[in-house]
């Protein structure tokens, strides 16, 4: 019961919040981007007469339904390290930020059900906000009439969507702790970047399987076919997952909380 | 004592520095205590261990029978509490706020959020964001949502701040009203000295990280110091006379002659008498009480030799 008032409570607070207006702005403006982007390379005369643009464009190769999605999957992997990793910074750093943090840890209610219900808050919310990337994006992609579609290429493509997602949310757990440890939101964000580049260096290196925040968007396609990922990938994504959320966990039960 | 809430031989150390060294103390159902201290004397950390938001380095606190830690978070079923300055989600308006509390403490009654904004005077506010408020309504929401659930304890560390003076009496008179009607135990701390006289039960005075001094109520009037002011148009002269009369007097900075010559205290139409004798009448002649600031401040001082 308490804990699903909490559940509750913390979808509140996001629904209320700004914090979700700008998320949704990114994830609005990047499937228009994908969808420009696949329109530029449906109309080869149009990629001619705008230059770099139509360059680029020659990087995703066919302008069809697989081709779009796997762009999608791609937005969600990358974009998803920081827009989750940005509401998760908020869900937990804004108890310090706001000082309601107090309240919380007076509350008759384990610190424990608490925690988890940001998480499942974190966690919900990241599954929706993937969910309004594929419907935005498939609108688009029915709107710019693309070709190819069928059944097994969307459920390829849907696969490739829901296992990234459940990457990329699951690596928003570390930045919950940075956010608790620093007790504020702008740490966790600093992370979350800091991350994102090491993970551009580390998969240009050739280690990006063995690098969690590399490995989502390694999944989604982003080097091509070459890319395979073995099972000690997924093991390593769960794993900085795992303790992301043991030592957030730890941190609300046993540190000082000033 | 019954006590309802109970600190025994609590430290905190912080690396090299203790911030609160082996404070023991015991509050009664109905109690209002005064915690006062200086800045950075150990009140706040003393309220975050007995919130249990602090983990004590020595000793237990205990809300009723129950040892405050993770295990009986149940405890704060019964408990209230304001820490520092008042919070809030500032982009949920008054109401929602006090209605997120009231679902998270498992209060039913969705009407208690109402009876708790007509007692904090905040219903014209209802519908303003929290991040809008001022101060002072600001720390009457913070006061809003301890009340919320109806606590039998409430811990409170400066609960007037940012309340302008129709508000502190306002919460003073809320205050004694809890406690002396509904039986609820108050345990705060305040920077405001009068505020903390006028309505505590007992006092306590932190300095250093230790619990210095305890004074009852009762007892608090008759440990204030008094002091007699003598007022004459020959100052020189009637401070001389008091001198030689034995009661050992000085000017003060408003130039008047002061005494606290326990005779001249006790008798001061002697003292008139005394002085119209002498020839030198007194214009003014007043009995004057310590203040609670200036008792504090002699009792820390004498701590400190």
């Amino acid at each position: 019961m308490g804990f699903f008032t909490a559940v509750g409570v913390e979808g509140l607070k996001i629904r209320k919040s700004k914090m979700i207006w700008i998320t949704l702005a990114v994830f609005t403006a990047a499937p228009l981007m994908a969808g420009f982007f696949i329109f530029v390379l449906k109309n080869p005369e149009f990629a001619k007469s705008s230059g770099l643009i139509g360059d680029k464009a020659q990087l995703f190769g066919l302008a069809d339904w697989p081709t779009y999605l796997s762009m999608l999957a791609q937005i969600i992997a990358v974009g998803g390290i920081l827009v989750f990793g940005f509401v998760t910074s908020w869900v937990f750093g804004r108890e310090y930020a706001d000082r309601t943090i107090k309240d919380l840890l007076t509350l008759p209610l384990h610190r424990l059900s608490i925690v988890m219900a940001k998480f499942l808050a974190v966690f919900i919310t990241n599954f929706l906000l993937g969910a309004y990337v594929v419907i935005i994006g498939v609108i688009i992609g029915f709107f710019i009439k693309l070709p190819a579609w069928s059944m097994e290429a969307v459920l390829d493509g849907g696969f490739v969507l829901l296992v990234t997602t459940i990457l990329t949310s699951t690596l928003s757990t570390p930045p919950a702790f940075v956010a608790c440890y620093s007790r504020g939101y702008l740490a966790p964000i600093g992370f979350i970047l800091f991350m994102v580049v090491l993970a551009q260096v580390i998969a240009a290196a050739g280690y990006g399987a063995f690098f969690p925040w590399a490995v989502p968007a390694l999944f989604s396609g982003i080097a091509g076919t070459g890319a395979v990922l073995g099972l000690s990938s997924f093991f390593a994504v769960f794993f900085t997952g795992l303790i992301g959320l043991a030592a957030t966990l730890y941190w609300w039960l046993y540190a000082d909380q000033h | 004592m019954n006590s309802v809430i109970r600190l025994s031989n609590v430290s905190k150390r912080y690396k090299k520095f203790l911030a609160v060294e082996n404070i023991s103390l015991e509050i009664g159902k109905g109690e209002i205590y005064g915690f006062i201290g200086l800045n950075g004397s150990g009140k706040t950390t003393t309220i975050k261990m007995l919130l249990g938001m602090v983990h004590p380095s020595q000793g237990d606190c205990y809300i009723g029978n129950q040892k405050v830690g993770l295990a009986n978070h149940d405890i704060w079923r019964k408990v209230g509490s304001l820490v520092e300055t008042p919070y809030a989600y500032p982009e949920l308006t008054v109401k929602e706020n006090l209605d997120v509390f009231r679902r998270l403490r498992g209060v039913l009654d969705s009407s208690s959020v109402h009876q708790v904004m007509d007692q904090l005077k905040l219903t014209a506010y209802a519908d303003r964001k929290a991040g809008k408020l001022s101060l002072g309504n600001a720390q009457r929401l913070g006061i809003a949502k301890a009340l919320l659930h109806k606590p039998e304890i409430l811990i409170l560390d400066e609960p007037s701040n940012g309340l302008d003076p129709t508000g502190i009496i306002e919460i003073r008179e809320l205050f004694q009203h809890l406690a002396s009607d509904m039986g609820v135990t108050i345990f705060m701390s305040s920077h405001l000295l009068s505020e903390v006289a006028k309505i505590s039960t007992r006092i306590g005075v932190i300095h250093q990280g230790q619990l210095i001094k305890e004074v009852k109520a009762d007892q608090f009037k008759s440990l204030l110091s008094k002091r007699l002011v003598v007022d004459a148009r020959n100052r020189e002269k009637a401070l001389g006379a008091m001198n030689r009369a034995g009661y050992s007097s000085v000017f003060n900075r408003k130039g008047e002659i002061e005494t606290t010559a326990e005779y001249a205290v006790q008798h001061p139409d002697d003292i008139s008498r005394y002085l119209v004798s002498e020839g030198v009448p007194p214009t003014h002649l007043a009995l004057e009480e310590e203040e609670l600031e200036a008792y504090f401040l002699r009792v820390i001082s004498k701590r400190e030799g």
